[in-house]
């Protein structure tokens, strides 16, 4: 029997589900989806983007990563609202919930996609395409907002098909329909992005179906194993299963758009400093640890530069992965003024792995290994700012940096009920 | 206008059932006001947004005058609105 695997996308899921909740929580009348909208980042913090915009913003050409300027250029009477990730994580727990009803096998894949496995359900809801429609009602008469779905017999046909027409319905993309992805511009395939996309274009590769029908030896000369991974989507081969653990993390890392222009290298360590908290916490939480220490800066022109470098040991204490940090901001920095800092982590090391003790080390390594997990635990009951280092306090920056800041969870209306 | 907060009076069961029994509106002049709930036409649970909710359709007394109202219950936050029809 054949495998038959489902791909669920939310449509323009940060907007919709705000959308819902306005309608349907605080009791507004407009539907923010039937004008043109989106949801958009802080201007004066300089998180200036626009996450997603409703298809009539999209008419008007308003493209999800335009700067809120631009995106008010193109459409000037474009209704912004603040970005609600608390509201989104409720909204993803509850659509995941559905799809668990209807399939034992769901891979969450993103906060508003997932795959199901739904091999051998044809006894219980007849067709796929039955039973995607049953699916996708369901999640719109109880939920409120509405998905697009790609059925398919593996993961690239079923979450290609579920990127054909939108919002609100059900396609399938199975191998003897291949020739509708053929037809696509192959910068619509998964995994294609835009320097690959470049690439292709200089190599006569426009379609989808040209790069099914490239010589495979011509793509790996040029993209290595990515052409191999490329030129099997674009034949519609893929044998991952779906998988309802999440894989492990590779690295961890966190990065922060300054709100002003950093051009002293004290306060930029103070952002390095915050930055490695938010990413030594989150890795103490997954009791793992780091060898590879990476830090990257953008500049206020927008040029993007980084460096890494190994450390002595995997480590996950706070001050050890700051002071790499600092060590390769001073010998990355060439002095021009910065607008966003990064520090990101990996080769990563789980579990109770032994931790080479460096005889010069003091016992450092035991006192502050103490001292985070003690932070942690005094942050876990009281609060995030129930502690934190005293070169922060009334200081210009957070000292948390990273993921998303804590005033973007919860929207602020100014009547009504309150964020929930 | 938006769903409001509003004051309600319930009695839970044991079996977990909730029972709007009074609410108190505010009028124009900001003055409270006491209804008795005098029936339920139906409840709902809903999930809009992720959001769980029980939803009451219930008969007031006001004026004279039999009104019908919606009344949501919300799950997490423990409060009541008023909602529009």
């Amino acid at each position: 029997m054949d495998n038959l695997i489902f791909h669920i996308d939310v449509n323009s899921a940060f907007l919709s589900w705000e959308a819902v909740y306005r309608l349907r929580i605080r009791g507004e009348k407009t539907d923010l989806r039937d004008i043109p909208s989106a949801v958009g980042g802080d201007i004066k913090k300089r998180h200036g983007i626009i996450l997603a915009r409703s298809t009539p913003a999209k008419a008007y050409g308003v493209r999800t990563g335009d700067t809120i300027n631009d995106a008010l250029k193109l459409c000037p009477n474009l209704v912004i609202v603040d970005p609600h990730y608390d509201l989104y994580e409720s909204c993803s727990e509850a659509f995941v919930e559905i799809l668990r009803e209807f399939s034992p096998c769901v891979e969450q894949y993103s906060v508003d996609e997932a795959f199901c496995d739904m091999t051998g359900t044809v006894g219980m809801y007849g067709s796929p395409v039955v039973a995607a429609t049953l699916m996708k009602d369901k999640i719109y008469n109880e939920l409120g907002f509405t998905v697009n779905i790609g059925i398919s017999t593996n993961k690239i046909l079923a979450k290609m098909a579920s990127d054909f027409k939108k919002p609100n319905l059900v396609h399938t993309l199975f191998p003897n329909e291949i020739e509708k992805m053929w037809r696509l511009p192959v910068g619509d395939l998964f995994f294609v992005g835009p320097a690959t996309k470049r690439k292709l274009h200089a190599l006569g590769i426009h379609t989808i179906g040209e790069l099914a029908a490239t010589d495979l030896d011509v793509l790996r000369a040029h993209f290595k194993k990515h052409g191999e991974l490329i030129y099997s989507f674009a034949n519609g081969i893929d044998v991952s299963a779906v998988s309802d653990e999440a894989p492990p993390n590779k690295g961890y890392g966190n990065s922060t758009t300054i709100p002003f222009d950093v051009d002293d290298g004290s306060t930029a360590k103070m952002v390095l400093l915050s930055l490695a908290e938010k990413v030594c916490t989150r890795l103490r939480e997954d009791s793992a640890m780091a060898a590879v220490v990476a830090v990257s800066i953008v500049d206020t022109y927008f040029r993007h530069e980084s460096h890494q470098m190994q450390l002595f040991s995997p480590s996950n204490i706070t001050n050890e992965i700051h002071r790499a940090a600092c060590r390769l901001f001073d010998e990355l920095w060439d002095g021009s003024p910065i607008r966003q800092l990064g520090v990101h982590t990996s080769k990563i090391v789980r579990g109770d792995a032994n931790k080479q003790i460096n005889l010069f080390d003091m016992n450092r390594y035991e006192k502050l290994s103490k001292l985070d997990v003690t932070v942690d635990m005094i942050r876990e009951r009281y609060g995030e700012d129930s502690i934190m280092r005293a070169v922060f306090l009334d200081g210009p920056i957070y000292h948390l940096s990273g993921g998303i800041s804590p005033e973007k969870h919860k929207a602020k209306y100014a009547e009504g009920i309150k964020d929930l | 206008m938006l769903h409001m907060p509003v004051d309600v009076i319930a009695t839970f069961n044991v079996q977990g059932k909730i029972k709007p029994n009074y609410i108190r509106l505010e009028d124009e002049d900001h003055v409270l006001h006491t209804y008795k709930i005098e029936n339920i036409v139906f409840s709902r649970e809903e999930k809009y947004a992720g959001v769980p909710v029980i939803l009451f359709c219930c008969n007031i007394l006001r004026g004279g005058i039999m009104q019908t109202i919606h009344i949501k219950y919300h799950v997490k936050s423990h409060q009541w609105v008023l909602a529009n029809p």
